[in-house]
């Protein structure tokens, strides 16, 4: 290698990644996946795969949105689902209540919720992160529920329990029809999905320059060693509010595509706990600190709960016994032991661990 | 005089909503809210104490109050279907049944408590990222066995008779069970306080949350302590539980993670690792949350919200806390 000296750590870091950039499996299997969203729709047309295919993204993008909290800056939030669930709200409302959509107001909605997610972050974390960041997690927490009783009980507004079901402006609408293209009817519902994985593939990228951007490396020294990186002169208080709005302002983009494609939003299914779970065991068992681990979270997550109704049959011939007939129910104790074990006996998730060994074979006795 | 000060702001809190709420009414709110403020106490308390300590985010808490309140509730029912004991016109014997319930809730949260500790957090001393991560996957596996074992739905609890209904003073309406549960709190409130100021073991407690390092440097091992502590802590939370369980006459699996959060927010106002911080920072949220679920109904979760909010912008490590 010869050419000037890199200016800085970072420079020289990137381009020892670009130097051998095309030799990795990486690259080939990120395009692999790219090209796999974007047939889904053309060769398996039938709404359930069409439906997990583009949920696989949605949710695979907000974990890695979550493992930038989590993983890069040592941040625990359980207030992503409130910043998914503001997204939502804010396509929801744009569209439905400002008289017939158009694109104004689908942008409209996006902006607005982007806002409100950005001064939502930056207060909270002005609350806690100055403390502690321990304090960020139960702050989150008791936001994340407040949110979520403001939309149940702010009726008139949010529609409560029953929530929203917005109308999609122009060529997105349901009913539209553009005629055939090389044999596939495009419909509302196939742009939806391309526009919506058009988001996705584009904040991934986003969220790459992020964490990989001189900021990023300093998210990760703090998370690495908050005294030192003090003792250093960085303000990591600033740089933690840095990294929470910018996770939070992704995770409401999601939210609002979230909308656009199941047309339908509610407190329970776009702000609740449970969401926020979904998106902890998606990173802790895809690999905390990888980002591309929530691809394997998700669709791991999302394969198992579309599959796994189906074990109640083998409930049903288990016979009578009502414990046995739960236990096949409750899959997600399943997930919360392997939650744990994950947890313990491999840190880095799956991705992580088969990266590591990987590593680990290619480079003997290092 | 320090020392009374705040328990004189929750006095003036509570005298406050008097210009705006008539007299009876008042009586029973303010009751009702300190009765809340107790139950939630119990939650806190056992959470402040264990974090002190250890440093130990325990988010597992709100299943052992789950847990609480299940294993008591069962014992409510077993023996209510049995022989009737709810029904029973003693009070001795629905008093004793009661009893019972704490007790079987105690020890169930005990067991739990120790094997949590020993088995769960344990290995993940000193890394809050994993603490974390870890209870929360014991949340789930706690509240998933509780929906296997009971089923997911909620359940009627069987209240005492003599605990049911109300005292009639001149027109002021006194609920019974509220008043157990402020007299249980108090009395758990002044035996921790007891145990933690007059015996030897709580001298330790007390010097491991100013400093740990240095207990251990004295010689003494502060896991087997804090091994008990946490386990204190979640008979606490069970305690808790069952006493909520009774409030409101029902179980469900998540009721332990819906007051987990009132734990938090109290343990946010009163400062960690402070006992009396949890029990002003309980009180005041009890108080202010039933004065405005009376007056404004949908803004009660808000002035949580904002009592807390204001404390931290006052006080950012509450109103007792240490400042660790």
């Amino acid at each position: 290698m010869s050419g000037p000296a890199p200016a800085t750590p970072v420079q020289a870091a990137r381009d020892a990644a670009r130097a051998h950039r095309l030799r990795e499996p990486a690259p080939y299997l990120r395009l692999l996946l790219v090209m796999a969203f974007l047939l889904v729709p053309v060769a398996l047309p039938s709404f359930q795969a069409t439906d997990l295919a583009l949920k696989i993204a949605l949710f695979a993008t907000l974990a890695a949105s979550y493992d930038v909290l989590l993983g890069y800056t040592g941040i625990v939030s359980f207030g992503h689902a409130m910043f998914f669930g503001f997204g939502a709200y804010a396509v929801a409302l744009a569209l439905g209540k400002l008289g017939a959509p158009t694109y104004g107001h689908l942008l409209l909605g996006f902006a607005a919720g982007i806002g409100v997610s950005a001064a939502v972050a930056l207060a909270v974390g002005a609350f806690s992160l100055r403390v502690k960041a321990l304090f960020f997690a139960m702050i989150t927490l008791a936001f994340a529920e407040f949110a979520l009783i403001l939309a149940v009980q702010w009726s008139q507004l949010t529609g409560g329990e029953d929530g929203l079901s917005p109308k999609l402006p122009g060529v997105l609408a349901a009913g539209s029809g553009a005629g055939r293209v090389l044999g596939v009817a495009v419909t509302g519902r196939l742009l939806t999905y391309y526009l919506v994985l058009a988001v996705c593939l584009g904040l991934w990228v986003l969220m790459r320059r992020f964490v990989e951007s001189p900021l990023g490396r300093t998210l990760q020294a703090i998370r690495d060693n908050e005294l030192r990186a003090e003792a250093l002169g960085l303000r990591t208080f600033v740089f933690q509010m840095a990294a929470t709005t910018f996770g939070s302002v992704v995770a409401t983009v999601l939210g609002g595509c979230y909308a656009l494609w199941v047309g339908y939003v509610n407190p329970e299914s776009v702000l609740g706990i449970p969401i926020m779970l979904d998106v902890l065991l998606m990173v802790v068992i895809g690999g905390i600190g990888t980002l591309d681990g929530g691809i394997v979270g998700a669709a791991v997550l999302l394969t198992a709960r579309t599959l796994l109704p189906d074990l109640r049959v083998v409930g049903a011939l288990l016979g009578g016994s009502e414990i046995l007939q739960r236990l096949t129910e409750r899959w997600l104790l399943y997930f919360g032991i392997l939650f744990i074990l994950v947890v313990f006996f491999f840190p880095k998730g799956i991705l992580g661990t088969l990266r590591e060994t990987l590593r680990r074979r290619r480079a003997p006795g290092v | 005089m320090r020392r009374a000060a705040p328990l004189l702001v929750v006095a003036a809190l509570g005298l406050l909503p008097l210009a705006l709420i008539e007299f009876p009414a008042w009586v029973t709110l303010t009751i009702a809210g300190l009765a809340m403020g107790m139950l939630v106490f119990l939650v806190a308390a056992g959470l402040t104490l264990i974090f002190g300590l250890m440093d130990v985010l325990n988010f597992a808490h709100g299943a052992l109050f789950s847990w609480g309140a299940y294993v008591g509730a069962g014992v409510l029912l077993l023996l209510d279907r049995h022989w009737g004991w709810a029904q029973s016109p003693s009070v001795g014997l629905n008093a004793l049944l009661l009893l019972l319930a704490i007790v079987a809730a105690a020890l169930a949260a005990l067991a739990i408590g120790v094997v949590l500790e020993r088995v769960i957090v344990r290995p993940v001393y000193g890394r809050h990222l994993f603490q974390i991560l870890i209870t929360l996957g014991a949340t789930i596996v706690l509240e998933e066995l509780i929906r296997i074992a009971w089923g997911p739905n909620d359940q009627v609890v069987p209240v005492p008779l003599a605990f049911q209904g109300s005292w009639d003073l001149a027109d002021v309406i006194v609920l019974r069970f509220p008043v157990v549960a402020i007299v249980l709190g108090l009395a758990v409130y002044l035996g921790m306080l007891a145990v933690l100021t007059r015996t030897r073991v709580g001298l330790i407690v007390r010097a491991g949350v100013e400093n740990g390092e240095m207990v251990q440097a004295m010689g003494h091992d502060l896991h087997r302590y804090f091994t008990g502590v946490f386990a204190a802590g979640s008979a606490l939370a069970a305690l808790g539980g069952l006493m909520w369980a009774v409030f409101s006459q029902s179980v469900r699996p998540t009721m332990g993670a819906e007051q987990l959060i009132f734990a938090f927010v109290v343990v946010i106002i009163g400062g960690l690792g402070s006992v009396t911080g949890s029990l002003v920072g309980a009180l005041l949220v009890g108080l202010s949350y039933n004065y405005v679920a009376f007056l404004l109904p949908k803004a009660a979760i808000g002035v949580t919200m904002a009592l807390m909010v204001v404390v931290l912008l006052v006080r950012p490590t509450g109103l007792f806390g240490a400042g660790k």
